[in-house]
């Protein structure tokens, strides 16, 4: 069904000034885009860096990218529906301590309260916004405050060590040439593809999105799908903290820092917009990609890392500058 | 001012919005241009207005060339075009909103507003136009008509010779129709020269000196109003004798003992609504008579648990019922088409399959059903007779009589016991409206109890059963029989 939307083009006299088969063009380009720009990347950076394309460098940007990629899967549905989340960060920090906490007892099992966890902050924020009606932007600064807080308080500021074996071989292992954790991410961004495609859940998130009000008097469980979306994505960032755990085996309160802004960045540049009601899952995946490519592709081309931050950001810009169908969001706030 | 075009073309993509069409709006006199939806209307003055530019063809003022490139050039020169949305800011003040694209020539040292110069020009222009608005109201407690007031304000404000208002009167109840009307006709003795769009035939025949008809994106003819009367125009219109028929025959409901669909008593919601009592049975359908803010409103509000109750109860097939919101009036088979299908009834930027089926969409367990899906679809935009090239098409892309189909079978989508109906064919043309109107009847034959709510007389009349007049949010008269009621029997309850 979104490819039903996008195809759209409005054809009514009243409602465009413009149109024509130029601007059937410019749609038809703008919505292949993320897949163009993520083309573009690829062959400028093979061109400055042969090592770029290696298997070796593939791998590593995958495994660089599924905590970014978990999250921002969960991060598509909330902003599909014109919310947004925040607290991203925080809660993947929350639940990596509590997998870091509670490894040396469970081992590999230490993803269930870590997942846990993470549902349980994000519902939360669910709450928060939906029966507290708090807007979802105010909701989650307050808790990502909130939930790093907590991380500080339980660490007194010092790292907590992941040293169990069967933790780390569960989630930082490689099996035939994979990391566990692409592995965990790849299957996870199936089942958020699919949850998004197959079920009534999907649709009822973006038509959520497309007008809230019009949801409401059309009988949708509004304020219940709005808090199995937080409470989703807070699952997901409780799956992304464990697997950031076992990466760097250890939690510390300084982990998924700012992640919060490349989740956002993500799913925009993959063609979501912030005003919800368009975008699928196939979009944040090629966002995720263009995001983790365009790092590494700057360190291995060896770029000035004190310059890196601003390309990135200038590159992000026009992305999304170019990439926004301005009409059909109407008004830009 | 004397506005000549002739022979205007404007093409949006592959659709021909205006084809070949020529007007002359004379100096003083008031000019109506009438046409289903989609047959060119607002597309032709907005061409006269500059806001936009038509392909191909001329246009002068008092024999000048005149090619605006903008509204704001049109201005310039002597035309002022009224949009049909309204598009007053409530934050700000009257006299900011009248001069709000002028405001920078009313600030002083430092950029500060001169507040009293400008609430005193303020009030001059409304003065002009003849409303008793005060400068100094409050912008909330204006109603719809004298917020229009207030948009004619402003494009009075720059000394127009020319005025062009677009479906000024689409939103508009009775009384606030008259207050817009008598503007027009205040500007007009003032030696205004007007055009303007409208729906309402009524308010054509009342208002207009010459009227211009179109159909298709056509020029059908140009004539005085005085020569033409309303069958004549909506047969040229529509093509063919449609007001013949535009209602269906009533099938009288079957007399049964069962208990009534709906039933509600001493029903008291929110400010509006008091005190109603009615029943709706199977296979009828009941009109509510009212001004804007009478109650309907809020009636309807109530019984799809937008709002409580604050007083009586309702009974759905005589059991009581208590809907805590809109979701629970749904599963319970109520269906409800509100009164703004923009920002209510429908999400423009999704398909028309998608806002079919959004009511209850198929499934399988959690999973959506997308063949399913599809067939119902196909079934309703063939039962309703839905004009759109695809089911995947956005309904953004269609007619606005289109759009309200599809509001309607959303509705119908779920099989509801009972159907509430708030302004069914507000800006819908009348070939739209007749297709609804088979439509609402058909499933009234087939048992539906359907409650219609509207600010169209001839409508209430033309499709209830029976009719209920609130006035003041208290049910003041009911009308067993619609067969020998006119409307001014209706309306004379209202007000």
């Amino acid at each position: 069904m979104s490819n039903a939307i996008k195809a759209h083009r409005p054809a009514d006299a009243t409602l465009t000034r413009e149109g024509g088969s130029k601007g059937f063009q410019i749609d038809r380009l703008r919505r292949s885009f993320p897949a163009v720009f993520l083309a573009v990347l690829i062959v400028v950076f093979t061109m400055m860096s042969p090592r770029f394309l290696s298997l070796d460098n593939l791998s590593t940007v995958l495994e660089q990218g599924t905590v970014l990629l978990v999250t921002a899967l969960g991060a598509s549905f909330i902003i599909m529906a014109g919310s947004i989340d925040i607290s991203v960060g925080a809660i993947v920090a929350v639940s990596a301590l509590v997998a870091a906490m509670t490894s040396d007892t469970l081992g590999a099992f230490a993803i269930i309260p870590a997942v846990a966890v993470g549902a349980l902050c994000g519902c939360f924020n669910g709450l928060l916004l939906a029966v507290g009606k708090v807007p979802s932007f105010v909701a989650t600064l307050g808790t990502q405050v909130v939930y790093r807080g907590l991380v500080l308080y339980f660490t007194r500021g010092a790292p907590v060590e992941i040293q169990d074996e069967g933790f780390l071989a569960a989630y930082s292992n490689v099996s035939y040439g994979i990391p566990h954790t692409v592995m965990i991410g790849l299957a996870l961004a199936i089942v958020a593809w699919a949850i998004f495609r197959f079920t009534v859940f999907g649709r009822e998130v973006l038509a959520i999105g497309g007008g809230e009000r019009v949801s409401i008097l059309t009988g949708i469980a509004v304020t219940r799908v709005k808090i199995t979306m937080f409470l989703l994505l807070g699952a997901l960032c409780g799956m992304a903290g464990l697997l950031q755990g076992a990466r760097t085996m250890a939690a510390t309160s300084q982990l998924g820092l700012g992640l919060e802004l490349d989740v956002i960045a993500s799913v925009v540049v993959g063609g979501t917009p912030l005003t919800g009601g368009l975008g699928s899952i196939t979009n944040t995946f090629l966002g995720v990609l263009i995001v983790t490519l365009l790092s590494n592709g700057m360190n291995m081309s060896g770029v000035d890392p004190y310059l890196q931050n601003i390309i990135k950001g200038v590159v992000l810009i026009v992305a999304v500058y170019i990439n926004i169908d301005r009409k059909k969001i109407g008004i830009i706030k | 001012m004397t506005l000549v075009a002739t022979s205007l073309h404007k093409r949006f993509g592959k659709t021909i919005a205006a084809s070949d069409i020529s007007i002359t709006l004379r100096t003083g006199a008031v000019h109506a241009i009438v046409g289903e939806n989609g047959a060119g209307k607002s597309t032709t003055l907005r061409m006269l207005g500059g806001a936009i530019q038509p392909d191909s063809g001329a246009m002068s003022l008092d024999g000048v060339p005149y090619a605006p490139h903008s509204t704001f050039d049109a201005t310039h020169r002597g035309v002022a075009l009224v949009h049909q949305e309204i598009t007053i800011n409530r934050s700000l003040t009257i006299a900011e909103n009248i001069f709000i694209g002028d405001l920078r020539r009313h600030a002083g040292a430092l950029g500060v507003l001169k507040r009293k110069t400008l609430a005193a020009l303020a009030q001059a222009a409304l003065d002009r136009i003849g409303v008793k608005i005060s400068v100094t109201a409050n912008l909330d407690r204006l109603n719809l008509g004298e917020l229009k007031c207030i948009e004619i304000a402003r494009a009075i404000s720059s000394n127009p010779k020319a005025l062009l208002l677009d479906e000024s009167t689409a939103y508009l109840d009775h009384r606030e129709v008259d207050a817009v009307l008598q503007v027009m006709q205040e500007l007009k003795s003032k030696g205004m020269t007007i055009g303007f769009v409208s729906h309402h035939l009524k308010e054509v025949l009342t208002a207009a000196d010459d009227l211009t008809i179109l159909k298709d994106g056509q020029f059908v003819c140009s004539t005085s109003a005085a020569d033409i009367g309303a069958n004549e125009i909506h047969r040229r219109m529509v093509g063919r004798d449609v007001l013949q028929g535009i209602y269906p025959p009533r099938s009288p409901p079957p007399a049964s003992a069962a208990a009534p669909a709906l039933r509600v008593r001493q029903a008291a919601v929110g400010r509006e609504l008091n005190d109603i009592s009615f029943d709706v049975r199977h296979g009828e359908v009941v009109g509510l008579a009212g001004l804007k803010g009478a109650g309907a409103e809020a009636l309807f509000a109530g019984i799809v648990g937008d709002e409580p109750l604050r007083h009586g109860q309702l009974e759905l097939g005589g059991k009581a019922y208590h809907p805590s919101n809109p979701r629970a009036a749904w599963q319970q088979g109520i269906a409800h088409l509100p009164g703004d299908r923009g920002s209510e009834g429908l999400i423009g930027s999704h398909s028309v399959l998608d806002n079919l089926i959004m009511a209850r969409p198929p499934a399988f367990g959690p999973f959506f059903a997308r063949a399913r899906a599809r067939s119902i679809a196909k079934d309703l935009i063939k039962l309703i007779g839905i004009r759109t090239s695809s089911p995947q098409a956005a309904c953004q892309s269609l007619s606005g009589g289109n759009m309200q189909k599809v509001v309607l079978g959303k509705c119908l989508a779920v099989v509801p016991g009972v159907l509430l109906l708030n302004n069914p064919t507000r800006g819908v043309d009348v070939g739209a409206r007749e297709e609804i109107y088979r439509v609402i009847r058909q499933k009234a034959a087939e048992g539906l109890a359907i409650l219609l709510s509207s600010e169209d007389m001839p409508e209430l009349i033309g499709l209830s059963d029976r009719l209920v007049v609130l006035r003041r949010g208290v049910a003041v008269r009911e009308f067993a029989s619609l067969e020998a009621v006119e409307e001014h029997d209706i309306v004379q309850h209202m007000i």
